[in-house]
């Protein structure tokens, strides 16, 4: 199993296109939208800037598209090709192949979430308050990203073939809205704040957002994420087994 | 189920032990295609079986259900006296897909290492491939290799512990003819050392040249289970081939009795025979002098062709 683990990983960091474009895309995506503001703004009643707010939110939002784009299509095309029908012939249990699959996309994020980081600070001029807040910045949304990484393997193993990436995108741009990755839950309507709550992109989001303020993150964001994580793994390797369909 | 399937086999051939694989009265059905039918047989340690049936005949469909990678919708299929997924997971089945896909952008040597890591009793990688035939491509990439060497690289994944049953789904698809042999004498020593072997194929050569157990399946039915010449027995034709001096008159040759198809070309001819001794006798009652006569009898192609042609007309053609 640990070969697995190893050689997933290898292979990830073998695809270079794939290493390029979702290491490069947060930054490049930050850059934009970031791009105009001033590190002098405040927001509301923070001491925080646009710049840093965004960093925070690319990084992550980046890493939950890394994984989950990644993941959930590389899979779905493993399937169709029949190599996992191989895999299924050996005594891998299903855990094995979705921790697998989770280190490979942990591989990629780590460095697209340090890249987000490094460019915020040098391009514009983003400044923490205290150093254990990068360090926990990029814990969190490390971590925090395996709950996706997870959910991208159970998406693999739902869809097929053409209908992966509309649905993934579906997925995505639906969690990435709601959990308020690319505007304040805060301008929602109250039912709908009320579902935003309960999602995970919000407790991932709330992470980031909690250290940048100088706090610790919420037990509840926490305990909802770890709640994700153990339903998208057990989902994604109960499927793996189950998989009796050709693709 | 129809009058045509006929047990072949006696009973003395498949020695003791429990069976390694049996199927129940097992049915699959994909939406309106019914693509395994009441399908009922065994498989007994060290029988090398092969699954004969043309395309569309549910040989996959049968692979897959003994492999667990489908379930049957009604049925039991055991392996090993247990589920086919606990047989895997102790190592037991060792199987090549017709559809199996490698993993992309790692080297064969790494794929092989892999198989042998997740296998409970692996051998050592090196020797696995060694017996492969691929060390000399251990360090390509998997997705840069010709069919033929593809295969050779899943014959590797599949024998990478001793498995005590190997499946094939048309292992030598790609394969040219040297690789192809050599293929087969890998597949021998295994039955050799004592493994099931049951492989699917197409090519009626290789399932009489190392079977010695041939079911033929045809539209998920299992319509002739036994020996390859006992196969051709109950094609129940025989061939018989001689030469005729002056003129023939192939009316004549008709009036034949037992015959089951006359050709005739130039000097020679064809006769297909379901009782070769009476229609020999009668070609002399005659007063024909048959020259150079042969009797021998079909080839299994020939054999195999008769029967599903026979079960087809039954059917009327309908599925
Ligand atoms: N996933 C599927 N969905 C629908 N029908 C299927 C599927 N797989 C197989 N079939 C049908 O089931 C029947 C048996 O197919 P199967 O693949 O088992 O045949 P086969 O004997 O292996 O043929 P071949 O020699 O071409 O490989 C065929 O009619 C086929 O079209
Ligand atoms: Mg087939």
């Amino acid at each position: 199993m640990n070969t697995l683990v190893k050689l997933e990983i290898k292979r990830t960091l073998r695809n270079k296109k794939f290493m390029f474009f979702t290491v490069l895309y947060p930054s490049a995506l930050y850059l934009l939208i970031a791009g105009g503001a001033k590190t002098s703004e405040t927001i509301g009643d923070t001491h925080l800037s646009l710049p840093v707010l965004f960093m925070v939110s690319m990084a992550s939002f980046g890493a939950l598209t890394a994984v989950l784009m990644g993941n959930s299509e590389r899979i779905a095309k493993e399937r169709e090709k029949g190599w996992v029908r191989q895999l299924r012939l050996t005594s891998l249990p299903g855990r094995g192949y979705v921790a697998a699959k989770i280190a490979s996309a942990a591989v990629v994020t780590l460095p697209s979430i340090i890249v987000v980081f490094l460019v915020a600070v040098m391009v514009k001029g983003v400044r923490l308050d205290a150093a254990w807040q990068w360090i926990a910045l990029t814990v969190a949304i490390w971590a925090g990203s395996i709950v996706f990484a997870a959910l991208g393997v159970a998406i693999g193993y739902l869809a097929t073939g053409d209908a992966v990436r509309p649905i993934t995108m579906i997925i995505y741009f639906g969690l990435s809205v709601l959990g308020g990755l690319w505007m304040p839950t805060a301008t929602f309507p109250q039912w709908l704040q009320n579902i935003a709550d309960w999602m995970p992109t919000h407790a991932y989001a709330g992470l980031g957002q909690a250290i940048e303020l100088g706090n610790a993150p919420h037990t509840k964001d926490i305990a909802l994420l770890a709640v994700y994580l153990v339903l998208f793994a057990g989902a994604a390797a109960w499927l793996y087994r189950k998989d009796t369909r050709k693709a | 189920m129809t009058t045509s399937a006929i047990e072949l086999t006696g009973d003395g051939r498949h020695g003791t032990g429990a069976p390694v694989v049996s199927f129940g009265n097992v049915n699959k059905s994909y939406g309106s295609v019914h693509a395994v039918r009441e399908l009922d047989f065994q498989l007994f340690p060290g029988e090398t079986v092969a699954l004969l049936g043309p395309n569309g005949a549910g040989k996959s469909s049968t692979l897959d259900l003994l492999l667990g990678l489908r379930n049957a919708d009604s049925g039991t299929v055991e392996v090993f006296g247990t589920s086919p997924q606990q047989a895997i997971v102790r190592g037991k089945v060792g199987a090549m897909l017709q559809s199996g896909g490698l993993m992309e952008d790692v080297t064969v040597r790494e794929i092989v290492r892999l198989a042998c890591d997740l296998h409970p009793r692996a051998y050592p990688a090196e020797q696995v491939m060694e017996t492969a035939g691929i060390t000399e491509i251990a360090d390509r990439m998997v997705n840069k290799l010709s069919g033929g060497q593809e295969q050779r690289v899943r014959f590797a994944l599949a024998t990478a512990g001793p498995n005590e049953l190997i499946v094939l789904d048309e292992p030598t698809t790609g394969m040219d003819v040297t690789v192809r042999q050599a293929f087969w004498g890998a597949m021998r020593e295994q039955a050799q050392a004592g493994r099931t072997v049951l492989f699917a194929t197409h090519y009626l050569e290789e399932a009489d040249a190392i079977a010695d157990r041939v079911i033929v399946l045809h539209r998920g039915r299992v319509l002739a289970d036994g020996s390859a010449a006992e196969i051709k027995a109950k094609a129940g034709a025989r061939r018989i081939v001689f030469d005729l001096e002056g003129h023939i008159d192939e009316r004549t040759l008709r009036g034949l009795p037992c015959l089951a198809a006359v050709e005739v070309s130039g000097r020679t001819v064809r006769i297909q025979s379901h009782d070769a001794d009476a229609t020999v006798h009668a070609l002399y009652g005659l007063g024909l002098y048959p020259r150079n006569l042969e009797v021998a009898g079909l080839g299994l192609e020939q054999a195999f062709i008769a029967i599903t042609d026979a079960a087809t007309a039954e059917e009327g053609g309908d599925r």
